[in-house]
């Protein structure tokens, strides 16, 4: 008979070789993806939240020692431009602040500047230096002088806590964080997952430094005045103003709180301290309404740019 | 807010699509391991060397595979924290196992018996961004040796 070379069976014996099935599971896991993922992105959110968290605290910490001079030589660098038709407004601002800013006791050193800007945007804010910026469509809706005293008490209450440089602090370091992931981690979508957390935590601080600014505020406004009034309607006409564009977003996605919330505590402190809530309501100068009329007959393209 | 849906969307296409997928291959795969048990492929080099040579031909069996989106996301954060990218195994197993089905097809397609020399090269085609890998090929090639039937030089074997 003549042997069937490199047939299997004759090499399997003459190589004394064998081919069992091999058991599964030896060259790849057989754990459910859905448990890695979860375990996985919960324990990255969790770490890289925590990291946010704490480096916040530490640049707000930081940020408190870096004195008011420096601010001021920050501001300094940058030139501002005069515009002569808003004098007569911005000096009426200044004098009202002038008045909240004595009774808040700023610390020495510190000073305070308002700005105009012809803008319909129905805001104001502090920035660094100690100044404050108050738009045109503020003023057009404010009726009385208790409520623009609300809204510019509020704004000095920030500078007093220092909360413009904290801000940036907090900013900074935030910013340097996600940028070290975004290094690390070489993937946009895992990056801007993780930067929309940072913003998360980066909002609570800010509502959190609303509610300290809203109280000094209120505090200021019943030493001045001798009660609150204005201080309600401030909210009532941001509500209305956010009803009339319709947007309604969820308090942890902005960066103050809900107004109903503002109002609410306003009360609360109010009557924890025994504050009138309302009172004699100081009317706006009767040259008011001119003096926001001469500012914004002359259109300038560049009024107020320059400022921080 | 809407980068953070089309991201989660993508992430369960991925994984409903990709998991199907995976489950069925590997269906596959154990059926046709069986059905080639008979043909063993062998890493040594020779055939031993007291018999005379047979006839041989070079086979090859490759597949490319793609990760999908969920898959990369797990390896991403595995980038982060280290560990066994378990999501990429699994991936590289079906890869390896379906390469060497594909010789071992195209080896009984030459009237092959077994197949000596068996390698396997793995190479990353990478879709032009750097740090992205789109799909890996994995190719298995080796000796396909070929018994003629009625050999002309019997050889006697020693019965073991």
């Amino acid at each position: 008979m003549v042997p069937q070379l490199f047939h299997l069976p004759v090499m399997e014996r003459l190589l004394n070789y064998s081919n069992p099935e091999i058991p599964e599971g030896i060259n790849y896991s057989k754990e459910h993806p859905l448990k890695e993922f979860f375990l996985l992105v919960v324990g990255v959110l969790l770490f890289f939240l925590s990291l946010v968290l704490i480096l916040g605290v530490l640049a707000e910490f930081l940020a408190s020692y870096v004195p008011f001079s420096a601010e001021l030589k920050i501001v300094a660098l940058q030139k501002s431009d005069e515009q002569p038709e808003a004098q007569a407004i911005e000096n009426y601002l200044q004098t009202l602040a002038g008045r909240l800013a004595a009774v808040q006791g700023l610390p020495e050193g510190m000073t305070v500047k308002v700005h105009y800007v012809d803008s319909d945007s129905i805001n104001a804010f502090a920035t660094l230096g100690g100044q404050i910026v108050v738009f045109r469509g503020l003023l057009d809706i404010v009726p009385d002088e208790n409520t623009l005293a609300m809204v510019i008490a509020h704004e000095i209450a920030h500078i007093k806590l220092r909360h413009p440089i904290k801000g940036l602090g907090r900013a900074v370091v935030i910013g340097t964080a996600i940028a070290m992931f975004n290094g690390g981690a070489g993937n946009d979508i895992v990056t801007d997952v993780l930067g929309e957390a940072g913003l998360l935590t980066a909002l609570k601080f800010s509502r959190d430094q609303e509610r300290a600014a809203d109280a000094i505020a209120l505090q200021a406004l019943a030493r001045v005045y001798g009660h609150i009034g204005g201080a309600g309607e401030v909210f009532r006409l941001l509500q209305q103003q956010h009803e009339k564009t319709g947007l309604i977003t969820p308090e942890f996605f902005n960066t103050h709180p809900l107004t109903e919330n503002r109002i609410e505590e306003i009360n609360v402190m109010a009557n924890n301290n025994n504050w009138p809530t309302m009172g004699f309501m100081v009317d706006l100068p009767p040259a008011f309404s001119q003096w926001l009329h001469q500012a914004r007959e002359v259109e300038d393209g560049s009024g107020g740019q320059g400022l921080l | 807010m809407s980068d953070l849906i089309i991201f989660l969307v993508l992430l369960g296409l991925g994984y409903g699509f990709g998991r199907y997928a995976e489950q069925r291959h590997f269906r596959s795969i154990i059926a046709r391991e069986k059905e080639f048990r008979n043909l063993p492929v062998i890493a040594a080099r020779f055939p031993p060397a007291k018999l005379p040579p047979p006839r041989t031909r070079l086979v090859s069996g490759s597949v490319v595979v793609s990760v999908d989106y969920f898959k990369r996301f797990l390896a991403r954060l595995r980038n982060l924290i280290g560990g066994r990218v378990k999501s990429y195994e699994s991936l590289l197993d079906r890869a390896r196992r379906e390469a060497i089905l594909r010789m071992k097809e195209e080896a009984r397609g030459l009237g092959a018996e077994m197949v000596f020399n068996i390698k396997l090269e793995t190479a990353s085609i990478s879709k032009g961004r750097k740090r992205k890998i789109g799909a890996i090929e994995v190719l298995a090639y080796g000796t396909a040796i070929i018994p003629s039937a009625g050999n002309g030089a019997a050889v006697e074997l020693q019965q073991s």
